[in-house]
């Protein structure tokens, strides 16, 4: 008798607009029929009585319908909901089986890597120069090979561990993280002669260790990656649609707008280890941290003009300090 | 315990499965100076028999030092540690864990069970040979055990 038009999935605004829309339909044509029906069906009663049967009708017949709709649109939102509460739940467990993942490839690798790369070296120290020059170099290249895998792996692992008991976020000043950070990275400062500065930092509420983790990485790169001028990195925050946008500036060598993107992906390198050590975890795992945190970090530059590497955090109630 | 020259060699007992660290092991013992026995148990259970003397081990000497891994077939290695610290004839052997393990559990663990120390087996082949070196230079040449009766 009559029809809802078929939504293809119930969104709240759906809701209230075809529920009305029906029962709006459903007493209209019921008014009709109790309009003609009613007064042939009881040709002596008065209009008040014709008034009361009409009501009574009306409500006999409008609320299946309404108890019918408001169930159906409940329910298809109720499905909703438990469609994207289980996709989430999907999503989580996806997530955390391919830590599980890394997590157990890079630990259980270690252990044949580890005697791959022991009897190699052994096997170096023992025949070197006992056997022949392609033989040194054979070892030699594959004991390296093992080596640097060794090292990949051991990164893996730290990757994976990034944030995998969970984060502990707490109000705290974003200055003693970096602070903190400088302590750890002294003796590399003190090698290059760099000069840090900062603005007054905000608090925040972040993981006070991870926060470490994050400046010490991305100040570790600028003196990594310092030109030939005395390296100088200002660390700056301002606060900005709602989320502090901290800095890290430096004014090392720079890195091409091509690479911008690139160089937060797990063991994507510029450069070859032989220029500059290491294996690319670094801003991964910077990548890992802001985003756990629920912000997003980027680069901008140009080469040999330094570099600024930007990341967000989200602003507390009364943040300055 | 006594020492090398006056009581002939020091018996070491190493329980170890992977047969590439067994050799290495004994690569490394060679390298040393001490005059020594190695035995291997390649698991938990043949670690028990061993040190217990048991059947067709009932000749084998009371070690003075066990180099022990932790993750063993049958028994497991902190089971077997539990066992020795448990025994009388047996709990004052030193007992080093030598594992690939470097996991906070695993090392809070073996203290627990009354380990003399964790060693976290090294990556590299030098490393590795320095490690048994200075176990064998610090156990069996620089700390004083009580003499066995």
């Amino acid at each position: 008798m009559l029809t809802k038009p078929d939504e293809p999935a119930s969104r709240t605004s759906a809701l209230p607009k075809s529920l009305s829309l029906g029962v709006l339909a459903v007493v209209f044509i019921a008014e009709l029929l109790l309009m003609f029906l009613l007064p042939r069906l009881l040709p002596t009663a008065d209009e008040v009585v014709v008034g009361i049967a009409d009501s009574i009708v009306l409500t006999l017949v409008v609320s299946p319908f309404l108890c019918f709709f408001i169930y159906r649109e409940a329910s298809k939102r109720k499905s909703a909901d438990e469609a994207m509460a289980e996709r989430s739940r999907e999503l989580a467990r996806s997530n955390a089986d391919l830590e599980q993942f890394a997590y157990a490839v890079s630990h259980d690798l270690r252990e044949p890597l580890r005697m791959i790369r022991v009897f190699l070296e052994l096997l170096g120290k023992r025949y070197e120069g006992k056997l022949d020059a392609d033989a040194d170099d054979f070892i030699a290249f594959a004991a390296d090979g093992a080596a640097r895998m060794q090292k990949q792996i051991a990164d893996l692992l730290d990757y994976s561990r990034v944030g995998s008991s969970g984060i502990e976020l707490s109000p705290l000043e974003s200055g003693v993280a970096l602070e903190r950070a400088l302590g750890d990275l002294r003796l590399a400062l003190e090698e290059s002669g760099a000069v840090v500065t900062h603005d007054l930092l905000p608090r925040v509420l972040a993981d006070e260790s991870q926060l470490v983790r994050l400046f010490q990485n991305l100040i570790g790169n600028a003196i990594k990656f310092r030109g030939n001028e005395p390296l100088t990195v200002h660390v700056g925050a301002a606060e900005r649609e709602g989320v502090w946008v901290f800095s890290v500036r430096d004014n090392g060598i720079g890195i091409a707008s091509e690479h911008f993107e690139k160089i937060f992906l797990l063991f994507k390198r510029i450069y070859s280890p032989s220029e500059y050590p290491g294996t690319g975890i670094g801003l991964a795992i910077c990548k890992k941290i802001v985003e756990q945190h629920g912000g997003r970090i980027w680069v901008e530059s140009e080469p040999g003009q330094g570099a600024t590497f930007y990341f967000t955090l989200p602003v507390m109630g009364d943040s300055s300090s | 315990m006594n020492h090398p020259a006056s009581c002939g060699p020091v018996e070491i007992f190493l329980v170890e499965d992977n047969p590439g660290d067994v050799r290495l092991t004994r690569e490394a013992l060679k390298e040393g100076k001490i005059y020594h026995n190695l035995w291997v148990a390649k698991d938990g259970e043949e670690a028990l028999a061993m040190l217990h003397r048991k059947g067709e081990y009932s000749d084998i000497p009371v070690p003075d030092i066990i180099l022990l891994d932790l993750n063993l077939p049958r028994v497991d290695g902190r089971d077997v540690l539990a066992r020795i610290k448990e025994e009388e004839e047996l709990k004052m052997i030193p007992v080093v864990v030598l594992t690939s393990s470097e996991a906070e559990q695993d090392v809070l663990k073996a203290y627990n069970l009354h380990a003399n120390c964790f060693v976290t087996k090294p990556v590299d082949l030098e490393q590795f040979m320095m490690v048994v070196r200075a176990i064998e230079s610090f156990w069996l040449t620089i700390v004083k055990m009580p003499t066995r009766i």
